[in-house]
């Protein structure tokens, strides 16, 4: 196996009053798309603080590629979005992101060439006007958006690291964003994302990580993670809204075990040795529409509440997770 | 290296860019010129004013002396008017008076007595009585009215004595010290004013700029990208050496431009028809020069690397406040004690405020061109200032660290002592 993108060996961090991250050990392969989910308060934002050495862990050690991440230039080859976004006001949004990538060690040439690139690509310097002399603050919050993405991007990292990288992106923005993770992964750069939305996880990480109360709770490719946990999960679609016969089925405890109930849709964990097809026959003779009745894997959401369950959000903690 | 002059280099384009940079760098010299040319304008305009021939003058002497005071007061205009009293009178003749005062029929009244007629006072009341030239004018023509009776009761000729006592004596000085002959000891204390000004201008102005930078950083949520690339500590030395460019820029252009009035000021006052003041440059030799340098650079540094450090504890303009009064306190009595250091330039407290970090960046300066300063005070001074620099800076990184990431309320210090403890 190659030298890991990314290996964290029991790390650790203690505030007064809480611990953030307790023995966290961690190892995401070159060229994948990793998600490092968990509720609010789970040490994700802290994780990602000391994988950029913003702030040390109290024990542990964490190296990039290799090589430890307090090593000069290891970092140059990170980019890296914060959950709260932020660019200067008042400053040009040429000079903004020549600042970024002088702060990353590209030279003034090399900048200026993939800053128009980039404006170019996200359509911020057009044939009438050239965003890039404006100030930070006559551009939209999109706009904004699509600048500070320019900034993590700019000096054409190896890792990518983005905190939390789809709140408050509309959904073009969302697409987008989507997209250039795609694109990421095509040219074999590795880029790690936390989230607490599962869907996006699911539909765009290779591997994952869930972490809850500063502990790893499962991490592995995505594909084995659902596997593991599958087997015993069934979706059903109805075609009108449930009725109390139908839900009187569902809330059978020796053929349901589990139930993630939408109205219309319902992911349903099987009781271990229940029969699916028991099921199938009780819910129709409940005369329930049945739209779509498939064995499946479960979803990471699933998944996340058959481990984490409802206590895996801490109460009075928030934010800085 | 590279990273931290890209932080230098945005902290000063930046800011040499805004507005109020150029606004400010420009009004600086001008309002120089506006204090050369204002007081010897208003020195050529303003005489004391003709309202003192409109001003009665109760005589309770019982020796005439009123009379000539109204006799000196009317040389340069209309003598005032006399009315004279007899000591019982006067607080009947002043209530009179005070009303006349009132309704604007006089400007004011000035009572003489036997005290008056001994040499001890007098009294004046008016509406300009806070009007200089006037009072300085008033309490002339009594002294000399009063001189004028004594040489007559001693039988001398006034008159003769008057113009005999007469003279316009000039004393020229000039610094002697070991290093050698200087100009104008005037010269030096205009400097040792000039310098403490500036300096003191220019930590409190770039100190405040410092600081809504490293507020503005957090409000603006820009700081945690910025320490993801750069360490917090080089962050902060790349934003005080920054500052204190776009200061020495500042500084470089007043001084230059006061050099340039001082230099053509003859021209400047001839062009505009005002006398010209006799201003002798003062001299600085090339060493002193360089201590002044040094202390602009090391004071710039103590303190605006405090304010950053305070800058980074809260995370709101209004909280800046707060968190600022403090430092002002400790740039505060440098100014307060200015005049003292000046007066006694070589005494006891003026050789320890210059030796304490706090005052001595803007003090020593001031000392140091007013008298010759012993080698080894200088030498022992910026030692100090330095070591207590490098612990400043020290200190403010450690809480810039900590306090960047920060969000919320503004921490007790209880707080920021363990920020310091436990950054690393």
């Amino acid at each position: 196996m190659s030298v890991p993108a990314i290996d964290i060996q029991s790390i650790a961090k203690r505030y007064e009053g809480h611990v953030a991250v307790r023995d966290l050990t961690l190892r995401v392969p070159r060229g994948v798309v990793y998600g490092l989910l968990g509720p609010n308060g789970a040490g994700k934002t802290t994780t990602i603080r000391m994988l950029l050495n913003i702030i040390a862990p109290d024990s542990g050690s964490i190296l990039l590629g290799g090589v430890p991440n307090t090593a000069p230039g290891v970092l140059d080859r990170v980019g890296y979005l914060p959950e709260e976004r932020g660019l200067y006001k008042k400053m040009q949004v040429r000079r903004m992101l020549h600042f970024l990538a002088e702060l990353k060690g590209l030279t003034r040439r090399e900048a200026s060439l993939r800053i128009d690139e980039w404006l170019d690509r996200l359509e911020l310097r057009t044939a009438e006007k050239d965003w890039g002399n404006a100030k930070i603050d006559e551009l939209s919050r999109g706009m904004q958006q699509k600048v500070q993405f320019i900034g993590t991007l700019l000096h054409d990292p190896d890792l990518v690291i983005l905190d939390e990288p789809f709140s408050g992106l509309d959904p073009i923005n969302a697409q987008g964003l989507k997209d250039t993770v795609v694109e990421l992964r095509r040219r074999g750069k590795t880029v790690l994302f936390s989230t607490h939305m599962m869907d996006n996880a699911e539909r765009m990480c290779d591997s994952v990580c869930i972490v809850a109360r500063g502990e790893k709770v499962l991490d592995g490719p995505v594909a084995e993670a659902r596997a593991e946990h599958g087997g015993s999960h069934v979706a059903l679609g109805l075609t009108g809204a449930s009725t109390p016969a139908i839900d009187a089925v569902l809330a059978d405890r020796s053929l349901v075990s589990r139930l993630d109930d939408s109205s219309r849709f319902f992911e349903i964990e099987l009781t271990p040795g229940a029969d699916a097809q028991l099921l199938l026959r009780r819910l129709i003779e409940a005369g329930a529409g049945i739209e779509r009745f498939e064995r499946v894997q479960p979803s990471l959401h699933q998944i996340f509440l058959q481990r984490v369950g409802a206590t895996g959000v801490e109460p009075g903690m928030s934010g800085h997770g | 290296m590279g990273k931290m002059v890209a932080v230098i280099k945005r902290e000063y384009l930046e800011r040499v860019r805004s507005k109020w940079f150029v606004f400010a760098t420009v009004f600086g010299p001008v309002m120089m010129a506006v204090l050369t040319v204002l007081p010897a304008y208003m020195a050529s305009s303003t005489r004391p004013s003709s309202e003192l021939s409109n001003i009665v003058i109760l005589d309770a002497s019982g020796a005439g002396l009123g009379a000539r005071i109204a006799q000196q007061l009317g040389k340069d205009g209309g003598a005032p008017r006399v009315r004279t009293i007899t000591p019982s009178e006067i607080a009947s003749a002043e209530s009179l008076a005070t009303r006349e005062v009132i309704a604007r029929d006089v400007e004011g009244y000035l009572v003489v007595d036997a005290l008056t007629q001994s040499g001890e006072r007098a009294r004046y009341s008016g509406r300009n009585a806070s009007t200089i030239p006037d009072t300085d004018r008033l309490q002339e023509a009594t002294r000399t009215a009063v001189l004028g009776m004594r040489f007559e009761a001693a039988g001398l000729d006034a008159a003769k004595v008057q113009s005999l006592s007469t003279m316009r004596l000039k004393l020229d000085t000039e610094r002697l010290t070991e290093q050698g002959r200087g100009s104008s000891g005037k010269g030096n204390i205009v400097l040792a004013y000039i310098v403490a000004l500036l300096l003191y201008m220019s930590i409190v102005l770039y100190g405040q700029s410092i600081l809504m930078g490293v507020i503005e950083e957090k409000t603006q949520r820009v700081a945690e990208v910025v320490v993801a690339s750069i360490p917090s500590d080089k962050l902060l030395a790349g934003k005080v050496l920054g500052v204190g460019a776009v200061g020495l820029t500042q500084q470089v252009v007043w001084v230059a431009s006061g050099i340039l009035l001082l230099a053509n000021q003859q021209t400047i006052m001839q062009a505009l028809g005002l006398p010209a003041v006799a201003v002798q440059m003062p001299q600085v030799s090339v060493l002193t020069g360089a201590a002044f340098f040094a202390y602009f650079i090391l004071g710039f540094i103590f303190f605006t690397s405090l304010f950053a450090a305070a800058g980074s504890m809260v995370s709101s303009t209004q909280d800046a406040q707060q968190v600022a009064t403090p430092l002002t306190f400790l740039i505060i009595p440098s100014i307060l004690l200015l005049t003292p250091v000046l007066l006694q330039p070589n005494g006891v407290m003026a050789r320890v405020v210059t030796l304490v970090p706090f005052t001595s960046p803007i003090l020593m300066p001031v000392r140091m061109s007013i008298t010759a300063v012993p080698w080894w005070e200088v030498a022992a001074s910026i030692a100090i200032l330095i070591a207590t620099c490098l612990g400043a800076i020290w200190l403010a990184a450690r809480i810039y660290r900590v306090g960047v990431l920060m969000y919320g309320k503004k921490p007790s210090l209880r707080e920021v002592s363990r920020w310091i403890r436990l950054a690393r």
